[in-house]
């Protein structure tokens, strides 16, 4: 990893007033998201695994179609989630009079994923301890029928003691790397966009605040 | 002369005659061929009498004379005691050398038990008469209706077996048995049992299945012929409802619950701590239960006294039922089903227990997150207030 790459964790003002200068390129940023797409995909073979071994005894010998379903899913969300926030920040960044292009903002929050990679990281290692102590229930061609069943067998499955842990541990881990991004993000927004470092807090704490409450919300509830 | 004349015709004639009467009268050689004459045998039908009855005995006798014949003319029997109700021989016969002559009368007794001799006597035209005591037996025993094993308690609409023994504790045999039976408010399989011939100190079991459907009286009526006289024997058998204390006691225990993919998986054993053995012994689940493959139902089979089985049965439940009844049941050995119901609480396993147990559980992570979320803010917001000024 050249210094560069590390002035984005520890130095992320220093690393973005030096990007400024320089032409935006989306390169290292997809990379960044590609790779964090890939994490993302193997988490969500194993998850998918789960889901499979659910479905097992409605659908047999679609496991595969399964496990490979949320594979591509992981990948395809991860640059989903890359657009969508930096749409977002864009939209936001535009009610202070932002003037940076929408590229620059992508490339911004494309560096600004990388924390994030180590999170999933984090996640993965977990996952493939946990995993193995979950059971996991089968739903019944009869089950499938009844909605509330279904609805039943869900709650089964997600209130597994092993599957709560690793939802619990996840969540956090997802908190905690997603603020570091979050950190990471003001600064960006504001060479990205031209802002004072309140207003590029506003725009990116706002609604990383707020989305960080929505999970805390759904961690509350599970 | 001519007076002389007719009283020696009379003379002539008497003269005549008089060898004639002399011939009718006993001689000596008539007089040993009669001690030759006796009775062979004596047949009473019935072999018994009851008080009351009527019957017919049948006399043998038989001349032992090889070779000469000997004239009989009146033969009759009876007493006081037994009552000949046919009329007596009244006309000659001749008994052959070595023949056998039988003489049958219908005789009837109101006399009481014990044994009876009326006389029979037979006249010799050429001898005085033979006299021979018939000793007969008037026996009021009647036939027995044994119940040699019952229910000790019957079931609405339940099919009992009672399990009887007809026994003839007379000397003789009597004829046509049969045994009747009637109850209100029952169905008894067969009503009527036709047992026949019965032979004195014999015995016959029979065995008749109860279906009450009240609590009743079991009438039975056992009819027999002794001779050509109708006699019968009536039981009455209480049918009472209760608890038949042999009856199989199929009882669960080690009952225990899990619950996977919403469907609820019940385990245990089945003791039977009956006297009886439990036949088709059967476990599922009921209302507000559904029953779910692989194990709707589950068949353990026969258990007999003191032995155990294993079942397991599957279900779905509805949210907020926290038992569901089990029910199990059995066939007795005439078929009649049991059923028992015993409640089964859902255990802890289930999802509404999991649900209260993450509430603090997820407290935790979730203060955590708020604490993460506090920290970031409030790091910004000194950094900005720093850098402000």
């Amino acid at each position: 990893m050249s210094p560069l790459i590390i002035d984005i964790l520890i130095r992320p003002d220093a690393f973005f007033s030096t990007r400024e200068t320089e032409k935006e390129s989306l390169k290292i940023p997809a990379l960044i998201i590609l790779t964090g797409g890939i994490v993302a995909a193997i988490y969500g073979y194993l998850m998918g695994g789960l889901s499979a071994k659910m479905m097992e005894g409605v659908m047999p010998g679609m496991g595969a179609v399964i496990t490979l379903s949320a594979m591509a899913g992981a990948l395809i969300m991860t640059f989903i989630f890359w657009l969508i926030v930096a749409g977002i920040f864009y939209l936001v960044s535009s009610l202070f009079k932002g003037l940076g292009s929408f590229n620059r903002v992508l490339e911004v929050v494309g560096y600004g994923y990388l924390p994030q990679i180590a999170g999933s990281l984090i996640t993965l290692v977990t996952a493939i301890v946990y995993i193995p102590k979950i059971a996991v229930p089968t739903l019944t061609t009869a089950a499938l029928q009844d909605p509330a069943m279904i609805e039943q067998v869900t709650k089964a499955f997600l209130h597994d003691p092993a599957m709560m842990e690793l939802t619990q541990i996840t969540t956090l881990v997802s908190i905690v790397f997603l603020l570091w991004s979050a950190h990471i993000w003001i600064f960006g927004i504001m060479h990205a966009r031209g802002l004072s470092p309140r207003d590029a807090a506003i725009c990116v704490g706002v609604p990383i605040v707020l989305y960080v409450l929505y999970m805390t919300y759904k961690l509350g509830v599970m | 002369m001519r007076m002389n004349h007719f009283l020696a015709i009379i003379c002539l004639l008497l003269f005549c005659i008089l060898p004639g009467i002399a011939l009718a009268y006993s001689t000596p050689e008539s007089i040993v061929a009669s001690g030759n004459v006796y009775v062979s045998r004596i047949v009473y039908d019935p072999g018994a009498f009851f008080t009351g009855d009527a019957g017919t005995v049948t006399i043998y006798v038989t001349n032992g004379n090889s070779n000469q014949s000997v004239v009989v003319n009146h033969a009759t029997i009876g007493d006081k005691n037994i009552r000949l109700i046919s009329n007596p021989y009244d006309t000659s016969a001749n008994i052959g050398p070595l023949q056998t002559q039988t003489f049958i009368f219908s005789v009837a007794t109101d006399a009481f038990e014990g044994v009876y001799y009326p006389t029979f006597s037979l006249s010799f035209r050429d001898a005085d008469s033979l006299y021979y005591r018939a000793m007969v037996k008037v026996d009021n025993t009647p036939l027995q209706l044994t119940v040699l094993d019952k229910p000790d308690a019957f079931t609405q609409g339940a099919k009992k077996t009672i399990y009887l023994q007809v026994a003839n504790p007379r000397k003789n045999n009597v004829s046509s048995v049969d045994l009747d039976v009637t109850g209100d408010g029952i169905s008894a399989l067969p009503e009527q049992v036709f047992i026949g011939d019965l032979t004195g100190g014999g015995t016959v079991p029979v065995n008749i299945t109860i279906t009450p459907e009240k609590a009743t009286t079991v009438l039975l009526t056992l009819n027999y012929d002794n001779g050509d006289n109708p006699h019968n024997v009536t039981m009455e058998i209480p049918v009472a409802f209760g608890v038949d204390k042999k009856q199989a006691n199929p009882v669960m225990s080690n009952v225990q619950v899990k619950t996977d993919t919403g469907i609820y998986d019940v385990t245990g054993d089945v003791n039977n701590a009956g006297l009886e053995t439990a036949n088709t012994v059967m476990v599922t689940a009921l209302s507000p239960a559904v029953p779910q493959d692989p194990y709707k139902t589950y068949v353990v089979g026969a258990l007999k006294p003191d032995d155990f089985g294993s079942f397991e049965v599957t279900f779905t439940a509805g949210p907020g039922n926290t038992t569901i009844p089990i029910q199990l049941s059995y066939k007795d050995a005439d078929g009649n089903i049991y059923n028992t119901v015993q409640d089964v609480k859902l255990t802890s396993s289930g999802v509404s227990t999991t649900t209260e147990n993450s509430d603090s559980s997820n407290l935790l992570p979730v203060a955590a997150a708020i604490v993460l979320v506090l920290i970031f803010v409030g790091g910004w917001l000194y950094y900005l207030k720093r850098n402000k000024k």
